[in-house]
């Protein structure tokens, strides 16, 4: 099989001019919001950047995961998680608004709550010891840039040894390496995941905190990640050449690891419920006293049914997992529950309503679309397969029905 | 004419790829009521065979959700109708609390559902089969692949089984008596 009977098709052109127009054409929109009320444009923006974030570092997690426990479904998928790990270039271009300008909106606080930026120096409301010597804006910018490296580093070594895979074949040696590579750095996607959430979204209420919370964020980016991942080979399959590697098997594989990674998130996310509630603590409790009641309680109630029930009871039936049409519906309809989610954890620390403003439509087209335009252009940077990989012929390989 | 004593006609194979030929050959000539017999599952022997779906899974969701609706009953039946005690002030119903155990028996109910279900569809325990009269049939649980087309094949004849297994390269070919 030639590399370039593996380019990409036509229909990745056309996604990635779609998505970068839509994108462009919010983004210029977004502007008039971002000039005209910073300080509703800021905390949709944060939203719309923890989404793409998960697409992007959650496809990180991913790609170590398929290699450190090999399986056929990893090889389906290898090319488009490469591609969506490549965007990380322009996760850090969009991390820049909310360091530059961002973040005076996002963390003082509102009212008489302030946030970690203008907390009091004693009395009420004041930092504890620890948290005045690490949540400081020079800690921030120092932080974010270890996590930028750290994901950037992983990336590149991801990355280059696939194209080195290409240009030798059937090397163990390098299979193996990367094997080796990827139980660390799945370690280190989770440690830097936690440190990063806790700075970007945790620390939004500086006075509360839940040990769990960097896993809600790594679950949630799997489960978008893998729904990406499944939108797209089901797009890739619509032409050749994917249209002859992609079996109703993989489709399985890749639905029953999308249920997957659905129940590890309810877990985590009732685990910090269930010992919160049992523990009653008032300063723990404020986190659910304001998202379980009045209207973030019918946000709540939505989360509940639309990323948990509704997904879940549906994806253990075989018959949709193998499904072509229904499977990458239910992906894309989690990766819209992602959104609501992350606009459940961050925005009831903005505002009492519970109701999304049209910057929460805007904003998300504009990261979403320019996301996805780069990802698209990643993916034809490269062959849809990995050619050199020694497992690469049983995984596609036809068995008789 | 058949033999009433006849259970069927067994042919014995040395791979997984012959049997699964050989089971497909016969399902094209037309037979079928047959079995397969090897010591490891041979993917797509299941396909070649033409079994159909079957009810585990049906039994499977509907042992979780008994698990899961009987758990949550019973904690809220003991903690809020028939023992209600206040405990730290918090409502009688303490859902969240419920939850693990929940979890648990969907999880042990759906598992049982699944065992016992899959068992009770094969008709297990099943201590003694006509096949086990094959001397060689030991080495179905070490070494060797059999297939067997069954008597009760409306199609059933035993010398054309025969001169099938013979066509599709079976190592040994044996009538299988019932007794």
């Amino acid at each position: 099989m030639a590399a370039q009977e593996y380019q990409a098709p036509e229909s990745v052109s056309r996604l990635q001019q779609r998505a970068y127009f839509v994108g462009g054409i919010a983004l210029l929109v977004s502007m008039f919001g971002a000039v005209r009320a910073p300080e509703l444009f800021f905390p949709s923006y944060l939203m719309s950047f923890l989404l793409i974030l998960g697409l992007t570092v959650g496809s990180l997690g991913l790609l170590m995961l398929q290699h450190l426990t090999s399986g056929h479904w990893g090889i389906i998928i290898r090319r488009p998680l490469e591609s969506a790990t490549r965007a990380l270039p322009l996760m850090v271009i969009t991390f820049l608004p909310i360091a530059i300008f961002g973040m005076k909106y996002l963390y003082m606080g509102q009212g008489e709550h302030k946030g970690w930026l203008n907390a009091p120096a004693s009395g009420e409301g004041a930092l504890s010891d620890f948290q005045k010597t690490y949540l400081t804006t020079s800690g921030f910018y120092t932080r974010a840039v270890i996590y930028f490296v750290i994901w950037l580093g992983l990336m590149f070594i991801f990355n280059v040894s696939s194209k080195q895979q290409d240009a030798n074949p059937q090397d163990r040696a390098l299979r193996f390496r990367l094997k080796m590579l990827a139980g660390p750095g799945i370690i280190l996607y989770v440690f830097v995941m936690t440190f990063a959430s806790i700075d970007w979204a945790m620390s939004l209420s500086p006075h509360w905190a839940s040990t769990i919370y960097g896993f809600l964020f790594v679950a949630g980016q799997l489960i978008s990640s893998m729904s990406l991942m499944i939108a797209v080979v089901v797009l890739l399959a619509r032409t050749e050449p994917f249209a002859s590697v992609l079996q109703k098997r993989h489709l399985h594989d890749l639905g029953k690891l999308l249920l997957a990674f659905v129940m590890l998130w309810a877990y985590f996310d009732f685990s910090q419920l269930l010992i919160i509630w049992s523990g009653n603590q008032p300063e723990e409790i404020s986190f659910y006293r304001t998202r379980l009641y009045s209207g973030w309680g019918v946000v709540a109630v939505i989360v509940l049914v639309f990323h948990f029930f509704v997904p879940f009871f549906l994806l253990l039936s075989q018959d949709v997992k193998r499904n072509a049409k229904v499977l990458p519906r239910i992906a894309i309809w989690l990766i819209f529950m992602r959104l609501v989610d992350l606009f459940w954890m961050t925005r009831p620390e903005f505002t009492s309503r519970a109701m999304p403003t049209w910057l929460d439509v805007v904003l998300p087209l504009a990261l979403g679309g320019l996301w996805l335009g780069f990802f698209a252009f990643n993916l034809k940077q490269c062959p849809l397969l990995p050619l050199g990989d020694p497992e690469l012929a049983e995984a596609i390989e036809h068995h008789e029905h | 004419m058949q033999r009433s004593d006849l259970y069927g006609v067994m042919g014995e194979f040395g791979t997984p790829e012959e049997l699964l030929q050989a089971v497909k050959k016969i399902r094209q000539a037309g037979y079928r009521r047959l079995d397969a017999y090897a010591p490891f599952p041979i993917e797509g022997l299941s396909d070649a065979l033409g079994l159909k779906r079957n009810l585990v899974p049906a039994i499977t969701l509907l042992g979780g959700l008994a698990g899961g609706i009987g758990g949550f009953g019973l904690q809220y039946w003991a903690a809020a109708i028939t023992y209600p005690l206040n405990i730290g002030g918090r409502p009688l119903n303490s859902w969240p609390a419920f939850i693990p155990v929940t979890f648990e028996l969907t999880i042990l109910g759906a598992s049982f559902a699944a065992v016992f279900g899959m068992l009770a569809l094969n008709r297990l325990p099943h201590p003694h089969h006509p096949v086990f009269n094959v001397a060689r049939f030991t080495h179905a649980s070490s070494d060797r692949f059999f297939v067997c087309i069954e008597a009760n094949d409306p199609n059933f004849h035993v010398e054309k089984c025969a001169r099938l297994l013979q066509e599709v390269h079976a190592h040994h070919i044996t009538e299988v008596s019932n007794e």
